[in-house]
């Protein structure tokens, strides 16, 4: 669907954009209601023990304390979470570093600081597990009593036996991936006010604030309609803020105290009490012909889920789907397990499994190309992914990998073309691909809607009560952007209110590389509805025949060929009670027909993101520094929106990327503590990303999406790493199978690969 | 909130008198002890002596063919000095590589060298300029070799009620070329994995007439290598020379497994530095000799 | 803990406060004066630059200077960048060039641009991320800010 639009793919201003330049943007911690408390948190100091009393007698005695709160005082549910295996305060066991143990209230931050340091802990250590595979070998301690292992997924497709057997090559190799923070800029954060009409109204930092409210609820032991979900300003999410910890703990603080209680994590407590990326190792099993087409894979996959569930087995099942990467392979078997220890918890995180898988099998494509002797271009296009085919889901493929083929004649033109560039003095350069897919959407039996209202205001603008809160990521702008064009109104006459769960209807969770599609559907839906009430408002006023009315860019043709502006009807109906309010909804489909029932909820997925990067590095081979000179990002958005807001996107998702590839890693040091704080956990910084980051979208339009539009979020972070590593092979011949890669990992392998790899790269060029 | 006392010090004199609490710690730049007192890793209780009033300690001069850096110079301050570009171009190029913008418009030189950090950057390069600081109190003022002044991880040789005052060094003399440099994490606020400077003086015939060798991030404190020194003195420059003396480096330094990087590739990249850092220092000194 | 009384220039107003010395000067901005723009990321260690304001004209992180520190001194904040809230120039490239996603960054990413721009008013891309690598961002990559500083920088020049 190609029609010529007035608002899509302009690259609109974001309205919220001044409002953040000049700092009057008030995030939640900005919020400071006047006698407002605030309350922080004893976390656990172990990896695991059980705790054997609580003494709150000191810290009641301090100034300002107003209440110290535990577990048992929970009037509701004590625990949370899809499996809901987390208490919001640690019930007899602590079981990862950071756990919330006490919550101490107080009339100010230094009070309730002070008094959380006079809280007696007494705890007993117990044997901890941090390494999944060890959790899984019997005697391991448990982390909850039904075992380690949390969930398992498998997925077959054809004979993996006789692919083997067929293959002219079979070769094994073991990756592994490193514990990433989302590290948003602004921590978690939540702000509770208690009503004594025995109301609640709570405002979260979060991407799934109807989950939060469902949650608070149960956890003060509320109906659902007494607790207002509400939120301002969002600082990044990137999937972390798919927790409601904070939320929870929050509204209990203000509920027993029936005050007001602001919370803000600390950037060390961000780190170990909210979710991360899973630190995951896959091995795989590859089976290929001669001529570099891939007949088989098996691949075993173990995620490190830490202490509790979280979207660990979601993640864990997402990523069993993307172990074959964007390739049509015949004989497929993985086996996933997402398996419990003592460490802070991973969850949902941008690529949801996808940028581990594809660090695997992306290198694993450059390492096939390289022993069979075929250009790492030529073997993915032998294999990659066609309309038709079928994924090891048995998902038939269909419009929705259209953009595949053209992503990598484009990626293979950076690559030609980055070749060419000379290294600096001293330095080796290398030039590195990688593909990725990535699903849309929540996954087959998963209710996956998305709901909101449309309002034609009196004055004729149309206010969107958008269902789901904007992360920072632009939604609200896509949102207006699409019922601008929908109504053929400019999009300055589309505005958006703020999220608050009693006003809007439920959006869903932001998240799955979904919204732009279910939103942006939503808002088209809408807009007829819209257009129809305007028009039998008209009809009525008017005394016309409604069939016999048409609507076009705000304005009505009444069958004289006479023209009224909308907001004439829109105010009218204002004025009799009867604004012109319409429900805009969309679901995501999985057709039963076309859609493979044989597995597990969640899975499979039916529509997919495709993308490529290509990354020149420069290493200094003597230290093992590796410079990120080039990186070309290619995407397939289907149609893009927003230019500015796609490639902003984008660039970020690279850097994020980059971060991945070379600097992040949330290690236990020595002294047994994790990483927590940013002078220790490296962030890309502007000096630390590529001159050169090139965006290149293509637009292979989705038939069912709004204006041919599918997503964008996460796969701009997905090829990267791998696209690094592979670069890097191919500047110096190492081979990093281990996230991140270290000028210490770089100087290690060196020692032994330099010397024979350096001649083989010079005669290449 | 800090869990401390603050003091306000209006004069030198003054300071010297809030000094003898013992409890007393100078604020200067705060880019390391505010952070160090938020994580609870500096010893309580703490009387916080904020002495950004001392103007007089912020200065830069020269006088009789010595260089006096007042301990309150900030960062900013001293990198985009003349007269330092001019002589001690090395320590221009450790104090930008030093944090961020932020940092170092707070940062002041006096306190890198009192937080006393095997990373503090401008360490090598006041070594190769052999600085000598001097040390104040009510009674008394001395002078103690950089070398000398600090004693350990976070610790220096400053008696109670001493402060540090001004840094000092002499012009380099003719034919001297000097390097800084440092091997970090990333680009944007790196910490030293291992930083390098040296000072080579050229006789007339260009043979190493002097050589000043020292290291950060390589030992308990920031030092100087004199095997290397030693390995290099007398002898005519050259790739093979450069090499001998980052041989003789590694029995001078001693540096530890850490977080960002293991002892053994520390070794091998301060000799990898080292190297580097005499080439560089070498052809500044043949400019300077044509 | 003890309490003093501080003078200095905030915005271009006269403040005499009375404080807890022990605060830095973020916490003051944002408790006692409601300037939110300054903002907290990464817990007062000094890496993430969100808090950064002008202090005598020069990029500092408000979360490690100490109260005491401002007396006689001029502090500027975002909120005071432009006497009437419309947007400065430094805000405005900000806005047009799309390098504004979650927002959290660009009031310490904007502070930052103006020290850079009132020293160096033509930056070459090495200075401006140079002078931001004090500033972390985790939306945009940083490339769209780099831009939004050279719009800047061209539309200042222009208009001097």
């Amino acid at each position: 669907m190609t029609t010529n639009t007035s608002v899509i793919g302009k690259p609109e201003i974001r309205k919220d954009a001044a409002f953040k330049a000049t700092g009057k943007a008030q995030y939640t911690a900005d919020l400071q209601p006047e006698h407002a408390a605030y309350a922080v948190l004893v976390r656990s100091p172990h990896h695991h023990a059980d705790i054997l009393s609580i003494d709150k007698t000191l810290a009641l005695q301090q100034p300002g304390v107003i209440a110290v709160i535990t577990a048992e005082d929970i009037p509701g549910l004590k625990t949370f979470g899809l499996i809901p295996d987390q208490p919001a305060l640690a019930i007899n066991v602590v079981r990862h570093i950071g756990e919330p143990v006490v919550l101490v209230v107080a009339a100010d931050k230094a009070s309730a600081q002070s008094a959380a340091s006079k809280v007696v802990v007494e705890y007993k250590k117990l044997n901890a597990v941090l390494d999944p595979i060890e959790a899984l070998i019997d005697p391991s301690p448990l982390v909850h009593p039904a075992g380690n292992l949390l969930a398992q997924f498998n997925v077959e497709s054809g004979d993996l036996d006789s692919g083997f057997s067929k293959a002219d090559i079979v070769f094994e190799e073991t990756f592994t991936t490193q514990r990433v923070a989302p590290a948003y800029m602004e921590m978690e954060t939540s702000l509770a006010s208690y009503h004594p009409d025995g109301t609640i109204s709570v405002w979260v930092s979060s991407q799934e604030p109807f989950i939060d409210r469902a949650r608070i609820a149960a956890a003060l032991n509320l109906e659902v309609e007494k607790v207002h979900v509400l939120s301002t300003v969002i600082g990044g999410a990137f999937g972390g803020k798919e927790d409601s910890s904070l939320a929870i703990i929050t509204a209990i603080a203000a509920w027993i105290t029936k005050g007001t209680v602001r919370m803000v994590n600390n950037r060390s407590e961000s780190f170990v009490a909210h979710p991360k990326r899973h630190p995951v190792k896959i091995h795989l099993k590859i089976g290929a012909m001669n001529d570099g087409t891939i007949i088989a894979l098996d691949g075993k996959v173990w995620l490190n889920t830490g202490a509790y569930a979280s979207y660990g087995p979601a993640v864990g099942s997402l990523l069993t789907e993307m172990v074959a990467g964007p390739y049509n392979i015949p004989n497929v078997t993985i086996e996933t397990k997402v398996i419990y220890t003592h460490t802070p918890y991973s969850g949902a995180m941008r690529g949801f499994g996808s940028p581990q898988a594809h660090f695997a099998i992306e290198s694993a494509m450059d390492m096939l190309a390289e022993r069979l002797n075929i250009d790492a271009v030529e073997i993915r296009r032998k294999n990659i992914l066609q309309t038709g085919d079928t994924l090891p889901t048995r998902v038939h493929l269909n419009e929705t990998a259209l953009g595949l083929e053209p992503i990598l004649q484009h990626a293979s033109a950076a690559v030609a073309r980055l070749r060419k560039v000379k290294a600096k003095p001293g330095k080796h350069s290398g030039v590195g691909l990688a593909l990725a897919m990535q699903s849309m959407g929540l996954g087959n039996g998963i209710p996956d809607n998305s709901n909101h209202r449309l309002e034609w205001l009196p004055d004729g603008r149309v206010l969107i009560h958008l269902g789901v809160p904007d992360l920072g990521q632009g939604l609200v702008t896509v949102a207006e952007q699409i019922t601008a064009e929908a109504l053929g109104l400019p999009f300055e006459q589309v505005v958006s209110s703020p999220f608050n769960t009693h006003t809007v209807l439920n959006g869903g969770v932001v998240c799955a590389s979904r919204m732009t599609y279910l939103v942006g559907n939503a808002m088209i839906a809408g807009a007829k509805h819209l257009i129809q009430e305007l028009i039998d408002q008209a009809a009525t006023l008017l005394n016309q025949p409604k069939d016999q009315i048409t609507y076009a860019c705000g304005r009505i043709t009444l069958p004289d060929g006479n023209t009224l502006s909308a907001s004439e009807f829109t105010s009218r109906a204002a004025e009799q009670g009867n604004p012109i309010l319409v429900e805009a909804s969309a679901c995501f489909p999985y057709p039963e027909a076309t859609t493979p029932q044989h597995l597990p909820i969640g899975l499979p997925h039916v529509k997919f993101l495709f993308g490529a990067q290509v990354a020149r590095v420069e290493v200094d081979a003597e230290l093992g520094i590796v410079e990120v000179t080039d990186l070309v990002a290619i995407h397939d958005p289907g149609k893009v929106i927003n230019r500015l807001g796609a490639e902003g996107q984008i660039e970020g998702g690279v850097v994020m990327g980059i971060g991945y590839a070379l600097y992040e890693d949330m290690s236990l040091k020595s002294n047994d503590q994790w990483i927590n704080c940013f002078t220790e956990y490296l962030l890309p910084t502007s000096l630390d990303v590529p001159i050169n980051l090139e965006v290149q979208m293509l637009e292979y339009p989705e038939g069912d999406g709004p204006y041919g539009a599918k997503g964008l979020a996460e796969i701009c972070t997905v090829p990267t790493a791998p696209a690094i590593t592979n670069a890097v092979y191919n500047a110096i011949g190492v081979r990093v199978k281990d996230l991140p890669i270290t000028p210490e990992k770089l100087y290690q392998a060196s020692q032994t690969h330099i010397g024979n790899h350096q001649d083989t790269t010079e005669s290449k060029r | 909130m800090f869990d401390c006392e603050v003091n306000v010090a209006k004069s030198c004199t003054e300071l010297t008198q809030i000094l003898i609490e013992p409890s007393a710690r100078i604020l200067a730049g705060g880019t390391d002890i505010l952070p160090g007192m938020r994580k609870n890793s500096i010893g309580k209780p703490i009387t916080l002596i904020d002495v950004s009033q001392l103007n007089e300690l912020s200065y830069i001069r020269e006088h009789e063919g010595q260089i006096d850096i007042g301990a309150l110079t900030t960062h900013s301050k001293l990198i985009t000095s003349p007269l330092l570009l001019q002589h001690a171009p090395a320590l221009i190029d450790a104090c930008a590589s030093i944090g961020s913008t932020q940092t170092r418009n707070r940062g002041t030189l006096g306190g890198n060298l009192c937080n006393a950090s095997p990373a503090a950057d401008s360490v090598p390069p006041l070594l190769c300029l052999e600085a000598v600081v001097t040390l104040s109190s009510h009674d008394n003022q001395r002078q103690v070799p950089l070398s000398d002044f600090i004693i350990g991880p976070g610790r220096t040789c400053l008696k109670q009620g001493e402060y540090l005052d001004h840094i000092t060094f002499a012009v380099p003399q003719k034919h001297t070329g000097t390097s800084f440099m440092k091997l970090g994490r990333r680009n944007g606020m790196s910490i030293a994995v291992v930083s390098t400077s040296v000072l080579l003086r050229l006789d007339q015939q260009g043979n190493i007439e002097y050589a000043r060798v020292a290291f950060g991030s390589a030992a308990p404190t920031p030092i100087c290598s004199h095997h290397a020194e030693a390995a290099l003195t007398g002898k005519t420059p050259s790739a093979q020379l450069f090499s001998e003396a980052a041989q003789a480096m590694r029995t001078d330094i001693n540096p530890i497994d850490d977080l960002r990087a293991s002892r053994e590739y520390r070794l091998h990249s301060a000799g990898v530095l080292l190297q580097r850092a005499l080439q560089t220092a070498w052809h500044q000194a043949e400019m300077d000799l044509r | 803990m003890n309490k003093l009384t501080v003078h200095f220039t905030l915005n271009q107003q006269s403040i005499r406060l009375e404080t807890l010395a022990a605060r830095s000067l973020l916490d003051v901005l944002r408790e006692d004066f409601a300037l939110t723009g300054a903002k907290d990321s990464c817990g007062g260690d000094g890496e993430c630059g969100a808090c950064t304001i002008l202090l005598d004209g020069e990029a500092v992180n408000a979360c490690l200077v100490l109260i005491s520190q401002v007396e006689g001194r001029h502090v500027l904040t975002i909120e005071g960048l432009t006497p009437d809230g419309s947007l400065h120039p430094i805000q405005n490239a900000y806005v047009q060039a799309g390098a504004i996603q979650c927002g959290y960054c660009t009031p310490g990413m904007v502070m930052a641009t103006k020290a850079l721009l009132d020293h160096t008013p033509q930056p070459d891309e090495t200075q401006i991320r140079e002078a931001l690598a004090g500033n972390l961002c985790r939306c945009t990559g940083y490339t769209k800010i780099v831009q939004a500083v050279q719009f800047a920088a061209t539309e200042l020049h222009h208009d001097n």
